[in-house]
């Protein structure tokens, strides 16, 4: 890792010397420029992904240069405020190898899995955000949490494995009652105490996973691996009632609000353009107060069916059956749709840099991973797919540039992703999208 | 009062018999694991605390596998989130039942309600435990659960609050949310289903729910391993009205009517639709099923051509009927020249598988292949240019001329030649299933030729598919896969030729199909352990 003044003096490594006293070498190896909780301890840096389907249009939204100084395009237009805290990718291959194009999935599965799948709508590993929560999410009280801003608990691409996706919330109310429902307990409040709820519950998981010898007993293959992963589910039920056992530690000042009132969410735009701001918000507030290191937000399936009221063929029906415009040389409302759905993602990077907290924001804490299915959806092709990367992983991510086209399979970015969260992995992803080499010169 | 001794030793002596348990282990092999669905798990419950107990919580999505969410539910497991709701919703229940206004329904009290009392404890896990698991607790599962009760008793001083989390842990135990098949030798090297996973199957295929003390009686005695015992079960489950809710879920998943959960219409295109019409379409279509299928006994292959049906004031405007009936819901018959036949023209079928804002022949018609002939469509081809059948202000007017105008490329033809007549024989309806006869100011022509046979509109495509033994088969197929959590397509018709057989020659009635399906000696036999699978259990059990 290159270590360069600037980042001794952008991270808050200077303030932990400071404040602790910690020799300087401590300093660096254990807090990695993290920001500081008031106990001293560093923020954890948390992960986001955020899914939207059907791809961009290429003519409008990669930039002509790369590096810092690119121009901004049409369909980044709305990014533009996160522009510092943004890393663009254009021109990454997706090598499907001896796998065949499963349209609208191919996609999703090599940017959140670095693997070609074999089969459609299951990933053949664990999903990126699952990988990450292993290493990140220990002491939160949830390991991670999924929200779809359409309504649909099956549009989440955080997975376990095979058909083992986690279901999303699928409202802003019942995102808020997970989160801050029963079993709440308000760490931005000075009254806070352990719920002894939370002591008794862990010794009736106890219970439960006694059971497991017994149960694993004359299982075949299939339904042992099914079973092993309902223990697993039982384990990670005792962890959250030991995390909540101890009061997180939080730096944002931040109020938890009144639960929401009950939203339409469904494909329709204006709808998403209402729920996404609350789902982000709740999010975000979440991350702040460490009741989650892990937030997922989904705004459509792949092959987004997302529509615009009085459009009677809504996105996916248009990126196939729209016309090319001779004169423009793309599809125009496909082009629309492709702007409507970088308007909801900013709309997840404006909440997330709205919460402060130490030396910057959650975003600045953050790292979130954006990603679609198709690069092309008209004709469901897959290299060139756009993805994005906001926030500065508390200093461990650089920001600001456009990766142009260098053909790396789409896996580097997961890579690169995983070394700046602070997994330790040498290589990632399979077959042609195996990788070793992060985009070091993003890595700080 | 038995004493908890007492239960303990009659339970030793029971799985002594070939019972499923921890005791009957080393020859046994559990066969099929399958996740409670949601309404397996509301009604379970109900059937063993009683309806007033209240459950909240979300279910994990299931899939669909060759057509139908039942197979999913044997290869899903369950993932930390849908355990959070499993163990907060055990927890509810758990404390619903330990509460004041319950606590006389249960099997006995304690001497102190301030202190443990083992024995009382004993009793009311071993019962509800039997009934939540489908067959008696083994030794270690109860005691396990009664020390836990025990020790939080203590602690809280308060033997109902020991009690919550001792049946809070039953409730959460994977021997609750997974229905477990276990089967044990059969003689002849042969495997069948243990007593207890048969009484398991039969009940969810028939009530929707954990069977009952009657057939968990029976299983006890062994009486569901011979014909006469089983006959007399069947005949008994089969006349209960709970029937009804037992077809009314294979009807759901079958007719893939879950899809409505997600189903939106473009709110300026069609302002008249709602969600309530959504929940009342569902219901229309369940209640045709059912009359036809219980109620009536009538021959199935009617389900594609009856005009009879059922209304709400919702769907009377959607269908655009004046509504000037009594009470909710009420049998209605559509005119004859009303274009509707069978389930293929209800508001369900017709929005379900449309756009937001506009009808969809292909989505139709890949609907009505899958669902009611077992034959699925496979993806198209990912380098498709799809433009020409869009361009509405170009020449092609009609769905039906711009599908035709893509279908001339033949890797597209060989799928779309298939699918494509069945869905322009529904273009009288759109998006929302009102009849129409134009679109975009050009008449809509709903005639169609499939496998060299020539129809026109819904009543052609009603006919078609009424006459063809494609149709019956695939919903005897369906109904064997669905009991058992297969995947249809993978099931070999010699697996439900009885079956088939027996709806033939009734005149294609449900009920003669199911109860010959069940009634068939290998209904419940089962695949032999292989060495591997035993390798691998020993090497858990080594653990």
């Amino acid at each position: 890792m290159k270590l360069d003044r600037r980042f001794l003096l952008r991270g808050s490594c200077q303030g932990a010397l400071a404040v602790m006293g910690l020799p300087f070498l401590d300093c660096f190896l254990d807090s990695k420029g993290k920001a500081l909780a008031a106990t001293g301890r560093p923020l954890p840096t948390r992960f986001n992904t955020f899914f939207f389907g059907c791809g961009l249009t290429k003519q409008l939204w990669i930039p002509k240069v790369g590096g810092k100084d690119y121009e901004m395009t049409v369909q980044l237009k709305p990014l533009e405020k996160f522009r510092s805290k943004l890393n663009v990718f254009s021109g990454l291959r997706v090598p499907l190898d001896d796998n065949p194009n499963y349209q609208h999935w191919s996609g999703v599965a090599a940017a959140a899995t670095g693997i070609s799948p074999t089969k459609q709508s299951e990933f053949d590993s664990k999903s990126i955000d699952q990988q990450i929560a292993d290493v990140i999410s220990h002491g939160a009280r949830f390991k991670s949490v999924s929200a779809s801003a359409a309504g649909d608990p099956k549009q989440s691409y955080s997975s376990l494995g095979g058909a083992n996706t986690l279901p999303a919330e699928a409202s802003p109310l019942s995102l808020y009652t997970r989160l801050f429902g029963p079993g709440f307990q308000d760490p931005t409040k000075g009254d806070w105490k352990p719920d002894p709820q939370a002591l008794i519950q862990q010794s009736v998981l106890s219970a439960v996973a006694d059971n497991r010898k017994r149960v694993m007993q004359n299982l075949g293959a299939a339904d042992r691996a099914r079973m092993d992963q309902y223990f697993t589910s039982v384990r990670e039920a005792e962890l959250q009632m030991i995390a909540q056992q101890q009061r997180p530690e939080i730096q944002a000042k931040v109020t938890i609000p009144d639960a929401p009132a009950e939203a339409v969410c469904n494909n329709a735009l204006p709808n998403l353009r209402a729920v996404v701001p609350m789902m982000a918000k709740l999010g975000a507030l979440a991350l702040a107060t460490d009741q989650t290191r892990v937030f997922n937000l989904s705004v459509s399936e792949p092959g987004s069916q997302i529509f615009m009221p009085g459009d009677s063929l809504g996105y996916h029906q248009s990126t196939h059956e729209e016309p090319i415009d001779p004169v423009l040389g793309y599809q125009p409302r496909v082009a629309q749709y492709n702007v409507d759905t970088m308007e909801l993602f900013a709309m997840l990077l404006k909440e997330l840099d709205g919460i402060p907290e130490g030396d910057g924001t959650i975003l600045d804490h953050s790292l979130v991973f954006a990603f679609t299915d198709q690069s092309f959806a008209k004709i469901h092709a897959v290299d060139g797919l756009p993805i994005f990367v906001a926030g500065g992983a508390s200093g461990r991510m650089k920001a600001g540039f456009h990766v142009a086209g260098d053909s790396s399979p789409v896996s580097r970015v997961g890579l690169t992703i995983q070394k700046a969260m602070g997994v330790s992995l040498d290589v990632w992803g399979k077959g042609s999208m195996e990788v070793r080499q992060p985009y070091t010169d993003l890595l700080a | 009062m038995r004493s908890f001794a007492a239960s303990l030793l009659s339970l030793t002596l029971l799985s002594g018999a070939m019972i499923a348990g921890a005791e009957a282990a080393s020859s046994s092999q559990v066969v099929s694991m399958r996740r409670l669905t949601q309404a397996e798990y509301r009604n379970s419950i109900a059937d063993v605390f009683g309806k007033e107990i209240e459950i909240r919580g979300s279910f994990e999505p299931t899939i669909r596998v060759g057509g139908l969410q039942a197979a999913s539910t044997a290869v899903l497991s369950v993932t930390p989130v849908g355990f959070e709701s499993f163990t907060n919703m055990a927890d509810s229940i758990a404390v619903q039942v330990t509460g004041e206004k319950y606590r006389s329904k249960l099997a006995c009290a304690p001497k102190d309600t301030k202190e443990a009392d083992d024995a009382c404890t004993g009793q009311i896990l071993s019962h509800y435990g039997r009934l939540l698991y489908r067959r008696p607790l083994g030794k270690d599962e109860l005691k396990t659960a009664v020390n836990l009760s025990r020790d939080l008793a203590k602690k809280q001083k308060d033997f109902y609050a020991g009690l919550r989390y001792g049946l809070a842990s039953l409730l959460q135990a994977p021997d609750f949310v997974f229905r477990m098949e276990t089967a044990v030798p059969a003689g002849n090297k042969q495997w069948a289903l243990d007593p207890y996973s048969r009484a398991t199957r039969l009940s969810y295929l028939m009530w929707n729910s954990s069977p009952d003390a009657q057939l968990l009686e029976a299983a006890e005695k062994g009486e569901l391993n011979t014909a006469a015992g089983l006959g007399k079960q069947v005949d008994r489950l089969m006349a209960s009205p709970r029937l009804d809710s037992g077809m009314r879920a294979f009807f759901t998943d079958m007719l893939q009517l879950d899809t409505f959960d997600t189903v939106s219409k473009d709110s300026i295109l069609y302002p008249k639709w709602s969600s309530g019409i959504a929940a009342s379409a569902r219901e229309e279509t369940l209640r045709t099923a059912i009359d036809l299928a219980l109620h009536e006994n009538g021959d199935m292959r009617d389900l594609m051509t009856t005009r009879k049906t059922f209304l709400n004031r919702n769907l009377a405007a959607d269908y655009q009927l004046p509504f000037q009936f009594k009470g909710d819901w009420v049998p209605y018959e559509f005119a004859p020249d009303s274009g509707r036949s069978g389930i293929l023209t209800q508001a369900s079928m017709l929005t379900m598988f449309s756009h937001p804002g506009r009808s969809s022949p292909t989505k139709r018609g890949v609907a009505v292949m899958d669902i009611f002939l077992c034959e699925p469509t496979p993806a198209p081809p990912a380098n498709v240019d799809f433009s020409v059948v869009n361009d509405v202000n170009g020449a092609l007017k009609t769905v039906r001329e711009r599908l035709m105008a893509h279908a001339t490329n033949s890797t597209c033809a060989s799928c779309h030649n298939h699918s494509d007549p069945i869905g322009l024989s529904l273009e009288g309806f759109d998006t929302i299933a009102q009849r129409r006869t134009a679109e975009n100011g050009q008449l809509i022509d709903l005639s169609a030729s499939i496998q060299g046979k020539k129809f026109v509109g819904s009543d052609g495509l009603g006919k078609f598919l009424h006459d063809n033994p494609k149709y019956t088969s695939c919903l005897a197929r369906k109904a064997y896969a669905y009991s058992r959590g297969e995947n249809s397509e993978d099931v070999p018709a010699a697996a439900f030729k009885t079956a088939n057989k027996a709806f033939t020659d009734s005149g294609f009635r449900m009920r003669a199909m199911l109860k010959a399906m069940v009634e068939d000696k290998d209904y419940f036999s089962a695949p032999a352990p292989t060495p591997e699978t035993k390798n691998g259990a020993t090497k858990v059990a080594a653990q």
